[in-house]
């Protein structure tokens, strides 16, 4: 795996893929784990990431989510986005492919 | 040195009536397995011993390309021998395959083939295959996912150490 | 075609039990992850960005419409619609959920397909020049030493744990289309002067992070010899290649590190044993047995030309372009080798749709004995057309966007999925294919550049074989953002080449211009008649780099 969390991220999240279809999910403020990253809880600053990973750990999510890891995020505006154009494309689906994955969903639900 | 086991030989599990020893301890005349540096170092002496000898080829750790000990140093000393363990460090290393084949099939050792260290299921019947004929299995795998394991494909295409013809060869037997 | 008998189907059968085992092992949670996943990847199931991804071994490249026909049906029930062809002659599907994949592997066992052994340090899909049987001045059809090659390597007990995966290639012509010599092992059929068939070696070859041209280990392994003359090479690669560092371990750095000369005397020691016991040797009858597998199909008695045709390239300009670009000679008179182009202008190098791959079914059923081959360079191919076919095969072609008459030129560009799909890629390479294909769309302006191979990687893995391109781009990421590095005078042929670095990495803006300067330099600089890695073998690199940095 190639682009992760870089050193001196200020804001980071949570991501993993699901056992059953390896759909990307990222954890939530309330431990779960949704299809969505506007879903995913935001930690600022390192300990505070830290703390979110350690939370993504747990044993018995082996049973739903494969290699839990943390990225970097932006702050824009209000909102939040993935830093890097992996966990972009993660976060939407294949850029050669807009009819497919979140970014084919979102449409359909707007 | 050796972690917790249970032995399953010829399909069935047994008591071990092997140990290993390090390379200081002296020997006694219970059967017992030995490293490869021990048994280069002390082979005069071994020869002499009246008792059954057994050798642990290391798989990894060999200097900075982990190459692993080689089969081929066994070769003066076979007729000392009453078994082989083979390592297995990972499940990823399969050199032991090569060196259990080479054992069986180039060097006639008749004895005791064992495989020690960490394994994946799908392997032991492949090991079984290369002439290995004893499993130090983890205490937590029951002899029935063993056994089940070993049975999982019935057929096999090229020959090896077993009796296994292959399916190149057995459709025009 | 071979067919599977009651072992085949029995084994491959046993298999797909297993994993289902597995599958539902995993699922329950009685094995971790770490256990499962080398016997998810021994059955070809990775863990990509958005999904699981399949991949489906096609071996040496031959399906027949059946086969072909159970890839659309995959494609529809299991995934979203299409399949991607790759450059080891497979083909991946890129959204299976795991818990599926058991009865997807049941659908595919009863077409007589696998995964196994498409992924893990194991022998893979054997691969092989996909004009087999069908083009002229072939020694022998490389499919059936390659079948025999498949039987003998699936499940092999020595050897499925190798210090890193494994690669075989085989072509019986001279001109070198399977890319023997950027494999593990590349295998030449070749015919001695008293007539007897034998196998030239090359050990060693490879892509990745670095690149090696084979070496020729061997002048001729006699027929008989070859099983044991592989098992030697193999058996010596295991006992002795390196498994401290999984960037060092392939058989090409054994090679280098240990030396032609004493690689060759290691595996002729070795060889030596092996072959003594005999144990090796294939059966007269079994060879007979797949041999007439690979037989011709029943050609009609045919001229050499075909009215119908030359009519046809008469009045449609179209189609005339798409003949000569597009079609190869065919070994037997009024026959052609019909290639389908997967490289639409702004399409998906590779990709190809349920309602293509049963078009391609369709044609290869009615027009082609029932055969279709996969491509290293990602297209298809109907083997055995008649001339007077050509111009039906190519209106259906056409009529579902299959008839791009592209073969051979700038926009049939070898691109991996790069990071729009794939877990390992830094950058996407895709979208660079795509913005090439528009650039230089103009099918007029491709032929005058003439023959000229782009291969883009999205990482130092080269599963785009940026290496070996005439034009390689190789895919950098910089703090989460793309870059593109530029390679010039790559070859897969038979003079294979691995190509030079130009200089420091491009943007995304830039790299498509940058592309244009390496073309707009070769025109300005070709002689008559030279091919664009003609002239670059002429010239060297120094003008493209002054043109690219100026």
């Amino acid at each position: 795996m190639a682009q992760h969390s870089s050193k001196g991220a200020r804001f980071q999240a949570v991501t993993a893929n699901r056992l059953s279809d390896g759909e990307v999910v990222y954890l939530t403020a309330d431990n779960q784990w949704a299809e969505t990253f506007p879903a995913a809880d935001i930690a600022d600053g390192a300990a505070a990431g830290e703390a979110l990973l350690a939370r993504a750990l747990p044993a018995d999510f082996e049973l739903h989510v494969l290699e839990p890891y943390l990225f970097e995020v932006l702050q824009d505006g209000a909102h939040f986005k993935p830093a890097s154009v992996r966990e972009i494309i993660r976060a939407a689906g294949p850029t050669v492919r807009l009819d497919l994955g979140k970014q084919a969903d979102a449409k359909q639900e707007s | 040195m050796h972690k917790d086991y249970q032995l399953v030989k010829d399909g069935a599990l047994c008591q071990d009536e092997w140990h290993y020893s390090d390379d200081e301890t002296a020997l006694s005349d219970a059967p017992t397995i030995i490293s490869l540096t021990r048994l280069k170092a002390e082979a005069e002496v071994l020869r002499a011993r009246n008792a059954k000898l057994g050798v642990r080829l290391l798989a990894d750790g060999n200097g900075k390309t982990k190459l692993g000990e080689d089969v081929a140093e066994l070769a003066p000393y076979l007729d000392m021998l009453s078994l082989v363990s083979i390592d297995f460090p990972t499940y990823r290393n399969g050199r032991g395959f090569s060196a259990a084949r080479i054992l069986r099939e180039q060097f006639n050792f008749d004895g005791e083939l064992r495989a020690s260290g960490d394994v994946l299921h799908d392997q032991w019947a492949m090991m079984r295959r290369c002439g290995i004929t004893a499993f130090e299995l983890a205490p937590t795998v029951s002899l029935e996912v063993f056994t089940k394991a070993m049975d999982e494909l019935s057929e096999a295409y090229q020959p090896a150490s077993d009796d296994q013809r292959g399916a190149l060869w057995k459709r025009h037997a | 075609m071979y067919r599977y008998d009651e072992f085949d189907h029995q084994l491959v059968g046993e298999r797909v039990t297993q994993f289902r085992g597995q599958v539902e092992r995993r699922v329950s949670g009685e094995l971790s992850e770490d256990a499962f996943k080398p016997l998810r990847l021994m059955n070809g199931v990775y863990l990509q960005l958005h999904a699981y991804m399949l991949r489906v071994a096609i071996p040496y490249g031959t399906l027949s419409s059946k086969q072909l026909r159970m890839q659309a049906h995959i494609a529809r029930k299991y995934d979203r619609g299409y399949g991607h062809f790759t450059t080891r002659q497979n083909i991946q599907f890129n959204w299976p959920a795991l818990d599926k994949i058991p009865d997807l592997l049941e659908e595919l066992a009863t077409v007589e397909m696998h995964a196994i052994q498409t992924s893990g340090n194991c022998i893979r899909n054997v691969t092989a020049d996909q004009y087999a049987g069908a083009i002229d001045n072939e020694v022998e059809d490389p499919r059936i030493i390659s079948e025999i090659i498949r039987q003998w390597s699936t499940f092999h007990p020595e050897f499925t744990y190798l210090p890193r995966k494994f690669k075989i290639a085989v072509t019986g012509h001279d001109n070198d289309r399977a890319a023997i010599k950027l494999h593990d092992i590349g295998i030449v059929i070749k015919q001695n002067e008293l007539g007897d068939i034998g196998y030239e070696i090359h050990v060693g070859g490879g892509q990745g992070r670095t690149p090696f041209i084979a070496k020729k280990m061997a002048d001729f392994v006699p027929k008989a010899q070859l099983l044991a003359y592989l098992e030697a090479v193999m058996r010596v690669y295991n006992r002795l290649g390196r498994r401290d560092n999984s960037y060092k371990a392939r058989i090409k750095i054994m090679v280098h590190e240990t030396g032609e000369e004493e690689m060759r005397r290691l595996i002729e020691a070795e060889f030596a044993k092996i072959d003594a016991s005999q144990m090796l040797s294939v059966p007269q009858a079994e060879a007979d047995r797949i041999s007439a597998y690979f037989a011709n199909p029943a050609f009609a008695a045919l001229p050499a030309t075909s009215a119908a045709m030359e009519t046809a390239q008469k009045q449609d300009a179209d189609f005339a372009r798409w003949v000569r670009a597009n079609i190869v000679p065919h070994k037997q008179d009024g026959y052609a080798i019909v290639n389908i182009s997967l490289k639409p202008i702004g399409g998906v190098p590779g990709d190809a749709t349920d309602v293509q791959m049963e078009a391609v079914a369709d044609l290869a059923e009615r027009y082609s004995f029932d055969e279709i081959r996969v491509t290293h360079e990602q297209n298809l191919v109907l083997p055995h057309v008649r001339l007077d076919d050509l111009k039906t095969v190519y209106d259906e072609l056409q009529a579902h966007e299959l008839a791009t008459a592209n073969l051979g030129l700038i926009s049939d560009t070898i691109a991996c999925p790069g990071l729009d799909y794939c877990n390992l890629a830094n950058a996407r390479s895709i979208p660079l294919a795509q913005e090439i294909s528009e650039r230089f769309a103009d099918l007029d302006r491709q032929y005058d550049i003439g023959e000229l191979k782009i291969k883009i990687s999205g990482c130092i893995n080269a599963c785009g074989h940026h290496h070996v391109g005439h034009i390689g781009i190789l895919g950098v990421d910089k703090k989460g953002t793309e870059f593109y590095q530029i390679s010039l005078g790559g070859s897969a042929d038979e003079n294979a080449s691995i190509g030079t670095i130009t200089g420091r990495a491009f943007t995304e803006e830039t790299i498509v211009d940058a592309i244009e300067t390496v073309v707009t330099t070769y025109k300005d600089m070709r002689q008559d008649g030279e091919r664009f890695i003609d002239t670059y073998r002429r010239v060297g690199l120094d003008p493209f780099k002054e043109r690219l940095y100026a």
